[in-house]
Formats: structure tokens, C-alpha cells, sequence
């Protein structure tokens, strides 16, 4: 309350001025004033985030459909919690997201190191990582489609001509390698925001403590383990939270390459849900859905907030 | 510990070139101090030595041994940053162990070996805290205590205490001073402070433009600075340069009339000049007195220090004249007072500012 008390008399006092200013500033009490600049926003957020959350899970206790809707109570999600399929489709968007993300961190925190090497021409290779991330995902991923086409596809054409195999390839026409394909698309596309991202803290690390450490004796190696890692370590936690999220809620890569085929084998979670629900038109039955998303993502977030706490305690500067 | 010498070092970057043909020989244990304005090559110097920048030419040798091209760490130097460049996210202890971890060496050695630093520079009871819970002060310190746990044989230090506030700088000077001589160590130090480099070196180097200007015990350059830039460096306040004309130049010295009108006959070695020649006659604020015949001052400002009254103000109306008299002097801004100047006590520089060598030691003499 004293604090309450310290930071409303500073205000008060700019109000004592603007009403000594003009008669105007008297007839729009302070608390009005606040509620006109944060009412859009939450209207807006009330709007496009509140409601259709609470219609979702509304609808998850439903038997909702074109023709209708009936109260189910928790049966779609005993369907799901019953189902081997649904399983499956858990551990292989969790799968999917460890394996794609830790590609992409892999890739991103080679290709920083890389960028922030005084090389000749850095500018430029810093320009030639965007463009995976700036074309429009369909775009790219159509490219992708004919990357990997079994008879027009480079990659086939290079395999046949390696002797690799003796007759085209699809890439997407097999569980396995449509899965892998996918997923090198998502690292394609996902790589390099993560590698801007380190690039820059990296460039926040003081060039004083590489020279030290030179002075010390530290090779680059060493320099690289002991300084750069820990300097960058609270980035690369946030980014992996951040990519992971974006990587398994990932869905037009998929759509587009495989719509979630063949045979479910690359049917993640989110692809599951719009077949289910905009595809099938179960809307509650792909509510339900949903609704796990998110409470898997948000108990996902909170493991991720704590790894972060203690990263901040060991590489944090107190 | 070692020597060190640096023989005909030059640095260029690009076209610009920073340091011009520089060779000095420093010696085993000594406290030697580089100092110049900013810009002058003292920093780059440092870290040529250091083999954190290369030299264009000359080579660099370190206890008998030739180093120019050698990694830093070969080169037995350490060296404390001006940023202190302590690694935030290890321990006090981890920061000073570094290097020793660095080398791979064993747990029991290295334990003591950091325990010994801790304890000479008083942060036994800090080495579980990081850099960012320490003062300024301590943080120094243990940057100073990473480069004594390898037992170089120079240590390197580049503007050390510039983030200090002046009280702590103070005692840190003091601080260094005393590590000097308790490490026994060659020290090689860079600052644009010249009290610092006063205070502590045992020989002070004066870099300007990237040319060593003189290199001299602090009271050689204080007494004999071989060059106007120095004569206005060293020293606090900075040396007086008053305009003068030669009158006349014989064996006891060159006869000056100063601008303002007062002449004098100075006890300087006149065989660069002759009659009729520009000069500057410099003087030291504190080599002046009250008196009855000299130099006319019309005093500008005051500023009454207690010890002393430093008293700014304009000989002939153009010529800033600076002049540090007792505390209680008697004087009053507005006013013009009469200053007394010993001959022996000035210096005269020649038009291209090299100085005209001193034939004795400073005394106070009546005006002629």
C-alpha cells in the first residue's frame, strides 16, 4: 500500500499541473484515462485470444458437428486418452520437436560462430542465411515438394546418378523418410531465427574476455566452451523454448509436404487436431485436442521456465 | 622476473601508421609507466607487447628471450584490462583460477595458489561471490589476482584504475604501489594520468603521436623535460608557456624579453638560438612567488584550495598564466599582482618546442 502510496503522488502532482494548465484535464479522472489506453488491447485480446480459447474448451466436452451439438462430458477426451493411435501421435510430435530443434541449435549456434568469425565477406553470408526464413513458407515448401519428387527431385537425380539407388525415389511416399524429409524442411525454414538470434549474443560478448583468455593461454576451443556457451547460455535456453514451441505447433511445413502422411507417420499433434476438427468436422472431438496442446505446452513452458531460472543463477552475473 | 626491451617497434593499421620506430629497454623489476594524451599509441604499444596486436616492424624481447612472434601466453607477460574483463559467470575464485585451469594444473597447486592472491589482495572472503557483486574496487583486484596466479615475468597493465572513482583510485595506487614491491615483479603500466604515472613508476615513458617524447625518472621530467609537450604533461597544474623574443645569447645564457614586457636572462644552453629568435619560456605555476618586480598577472579566477590558492589570469592581456601561491594570499580576482620567478627555475623551448638544456638546478634569484 506505502508503495501504492509513493508512486500515485508523483501522478497526482503532474494532475495538480494539468489542471492548472486547463479546465479539460479536470473531467477525465486518472483511472478512466488508464482504462481508455488498455481497453482496445483487451478488447482485442478478449476477442481473438479469450473467446475462442473458452469456445474451445466449451466445444471439447461436446459432440459437435455440422448438424449440431450435444453435451458429452469427458468422453472425448477418454476416446484420446484410450486411443494407441492418439498415443503415438503424442510421442511422435515430441519426437518430431526434440529432434527438429536440436538440429536447429546445432546448425544455428555453428552458423552464428561462423558469421561472427572476422572472415572476409561476413556481411554478405549474414544476408545469404535469410532467405529460408523470409520467403513464404508455402513457397518454400513447394520448393521442397519438387526437391523432393522422385522423378523431377535433384536429390533422387543425384542419388541415381551416385549409383546411391538404381530408380527414383520419392522422399515422401515412405513413413520413414517422409518423417526425415519433414523434418529437414522444418530445420530449413526454422534455422536461421535461431542463428540470427545467438549471432547477436554472441556479438554481446565483450572482446576483452576472448583477449584475456587468449592472454591466459585458452585456445579457441576452449574459449568457445568456457566463455561464448556461458555468455549466450540464457539466449540459447530462450530460444530453444521459443523454437520448440513454434516447432510443435509447426503445421503449413507439414500440410503442405505430406498433409500428415503417409499413414500418419508424419501426423503431429497439431496436424491431428485440424484433420480432426476442420477436416472431419468433429469439432469437439479436435477441441479436445486442442485443449491437450495446451496444457502439454504450458506444463512444457513451466519446466522450460525453471531450466532458465537456474541457467540465470549459474551463468548469471550473480 | 625479467627484462624487456623493445627494439625499433612500428605499427601501422592500413595506411595510418600509430607507433614510429620505438625502442626502449626496460629493466628486471621495474615500474615503468606509459602515459600520453589519448590517441598516442600507449595502449597499442601494451598490446603489441602483450601479443594481442602484431608489430609492423621491430622485435620484442623478454628476459633475454626474442618473443615478436610468439602467442601471448608463450610470452610470460599477464595483463589486467582496463574493463578488468572478468568472466561474470564464474566465481571470484574461478576468475582467478582461469588461467591455472587453463594450464591443466593440478587441484591441490591451484587451490593454493589462488588462496595465496586472495589473501595478498584481500578477497579470501569473496571468491564464492561473481564480479557483478563486487565494488569496482574488489572487481580490479581480482582481475589483478588472475594475473599474479601464473607468476609471469611482466605484468601488463592498461589504464587499470580509469574506472575507479578519484578516492578509490587513490588508494589503489598506493595498493599497486605496494604490490610492486612485494612482487618484485617487472610492471608495465598504461594510463593518460600523469599523476598516476608520477606516483607510481619508477621510469615514466611519454608517448605523443605515437613517438616516445622522453623517457626519464618522474623527476628528470619534471625538471628536465626534453620537449614542451612534456614540460606541459608532467606536472599539475600544467606548465606556464609565455612568448618570448632572444635578445642576446653569451656563456651565461640566452637574455629573453617575455611578452608583457619583462626580461630576463636565463641559465640555458643558447647555441640552438639566436638573436632576435621566437621562444617559449616555461614556467611551473608552483615556481612563482608574490613579489615586487616580475611578471605582471591580472587575475581571472580564484580557487582557494586551503594548502594553496592556484590563480588563473593573463600576462599583456592575451597570455593564460597559471600561478599556485600560499593559501592566505592576498589577492582578489579583478586585481593584478606582481609574480617573482627564479631564472634557474624556467625552461626555454625553441620554435620547433625541443627544450634548451638547463645549465643548474632551480634557486630563487632577484629579477635583472
Amino acid at each position: 500500500m506505502g508503495e501504492l502510496m509513493t508512486e500515485t503522488t508523483p501522478a497526482s502532482g503532474h494532475t495538480a499541473a494539468l489542471q492548472a494548465a486547463g479546465k479539460k484535464a479536470k473531467s477525465l479522472p486518472e483511472a478512466v484515462f488508464a482504462w481508455m489506453l488498455v481497453g482496445p488491447a483487451m478488447l482485442f485480446i478478449a476477442v481473438i485470444v479469450a473467446w475462442p480459447l473458452a469456445e474451445t474448451i466449451r466445444l471439447s466436452f461436446m459432440e459437435a458437428g455440422l448438424g449440431g451439438e450435444e453435451y458429452v462430458g469427458l468422453a472425448n477426451y477418454q476416446e484420446l486418452a484410450e486411443s494407441r493411435r492418439f498415443h503415438q501421435t503424442i510421442i511422435r510430435t515430441f519426437y518430431w520437436m526434440f529432434l527438429s530443434v536440436a538440429l536447429k541449435l546445432v546448425l544455428g549456434l555453428i552458423g552464428a560462430t561462423l558469421l561472427n568469425a572476422a572472415i572476409p565477406g561476413r556481411g554478405l553470408f549474414r544476408v545469404l542465411v535469410m532467405p529460408p526464413w523470409i520467403i513464404p513458407m508455402a513457397i518454400g515448401m513447394i520448393g521442397w515438394l519438387w526437391l523432393y519428387n522422385g522423378y523431377f527431385g535433384v536429390l533422387s537425380g543425384t542419388m541415381m546418378s551416385l549409383g546411391i539407388t538404381d530408380k527414383p525415389f520419392e522422399f515422401l511416399a515412405y513413413k520413414n523418410s517422409a518423417f526425415y524429409s519433414a523434418v529437414v524442411a522444418d530445420v530449413w525454414v526454422g534455422t536461421p531465427m535461431v542463428t540470427l538470434f545467438f549471432l547477436a549474443a554472441m556479438q554481446g560478448v565483450s572482446r576483452d574476455l576472448y583477449e584475456a583468455a587468449w592472454v591466459d593461454g585458452a585456445g579457441r576451443w576452449y574459449r568457445f566452451r568456457r566463455i561464448t556457451i556461458p555468455q549466450i547460455m540464457p539466449v540459447i535456453v530462450s530460444m530453444s523454448l521459443l523454437s520448440a514451441i513454434f516447432t510443435f505447433n509447426s503445421f503449413e511445413i507439414i500440410w503442405i509436404l505430406t498433409e500428415g502422411g503417409p499413414r500418419g507417420a508424419t501426423t503431429t499433434l497439431i496436424v491431428d487436431t485440424y484433420k480432426t476438427a476442420i477436416s472431419n468436422f468433429k469439432f469437439g472431438e479436435g477441441s479436445a485436442r486442442a485443449v491437450i496442446i495446451v496444457i502439454l505446452l504450458g506444463l512444457f513452458s513451466l519446466i522450460y521456465l525453471n531450466v532458465l531460472k537456474y541457467v540465470n543463477r549459474k551463468y548469471g552475473t550473480r | 622476473m625479467a627484462t624487456l626491451s623493445l627494439n625499433a617497434i612500428s605499427k601501422s593499421f592500413g595506411a595510418a601508421k600509430v607507433l614510429h620506430d620505438i625502442s626502449l629497454a626496460i629493466n628486471d623489476k621495474e615500474f615503468v609507466v606509459f602515459v600520453g594524451p589519448s590517441g598516442c599509441g600507449k595502449s597499442t604499444l601494451l598490446r603489441i607487447i602483450a601479443g594481442l596486436e602484431e608489430a609492423t616492424e621491430g622485435s620484442i624481447v623478454i628476459g633475454g628471450e626474442d618473443v615478436s612472434t610468439a602467442p601471448p601466453v608463450e610470452r610470460g607477460i599477464s595483463m589486467v584490462f582496463q574493463s578488468y574483463a572478468l568472466y561474470p559467470h564464474l566465481s571470484v575464485y574461478e576468475n582467478i583460477a582461469f588461467p591455472l585451469r587453463v594450464q591443466k594444473m593440478e587441484k591441490a597447486e591451484m587451490d593454493a595458489r589462488v588462496h595465496r592472491a586472495a589473501d595478498i589482495l584481500q578477497l579470501t572472503d569473496k571468491l564464492h561471490l561473481k564480479p557483478g557483486q563486487l565494488s569496482g574496487g574488489q572487481r580490479q583486484r581480482v582481475a589483478i589476482g588472475r594475473s599474479i596466479v601464473r607468476n609471469p615475468k611482466v605484468f601488463l597493465f592498461d589504464e587499470p584504475l580509469s574506472n575507479l572513482d578519484a578516492a578509490l583510485r587513490g588508494d589503489m595506487r598506493v595498493e599497486l604501489s605496494q604490490l610492486h614491491r612485494s612482487l618484485d615483479a617487472t610492471m608495465v603500466y598504461v594510463t593518460h594520468d600523469q599523476i598516476e604515472a608520477m606516483t607510481m613508476a619508477d621510469r615514466i615513458v611519454v608517448l605523443n603521436g605515437g613517438r616516445v617524447e622522453q623517457f626519464g625518472t618522474p623527476m628528470e621530467l619534471y625538471h628536465h623535460p626534453s620537449t614542451k609537450f612534456v614540460a606541459s604533461f608532467i606536472g599539475q597544474p600544467n606548465m606556464n608557456l609565455v612568448p618570448a623574443i632572444v635578445e642576446g645569447v653569451d656563456v651565461t645564457g640566452v637574455k629573453v624579453a617575455l611578452s608583457g614586457g619583462a626580461k630576463m636572462v636565463l641559465p640555458v644552453d643558447g647555441s640552438t638560438v639566436s638573436t632576435g629568435d621566437k621562444v617559449e619560456v616555461g614556467i611551473r605555476p608552483e615556481h612563482v612567488r608574490l613579489g615586487n618586480s616580475g611578471l605582471e598577472i591580472s587575475v581571472n579566477v580564484l580557487e582557494r584550495l586551503g594548502g594553496v590558492s592556484i590563480t588563473y589570469g593573463t600576462i599583456a592581456g592575451d597570455t593564460r598564466f597559471c600561478a599556485s601561491l600560499p593559501g592566505d594570499a592576498a589577492i582578489r580576482e579583478g586585481t593584478s599582482i606582481i609574480l617573482e620567478v627564479s631564472p634557474d627555475a624556467c625552461h626555454v623551448f625553441d620554435a620547433a618546442g625541443d627544450v634548451l638544456r638547463r645549465k643548474s638546478a632551480p634557486e630563487l634569484v632577484a629579477w635583472g
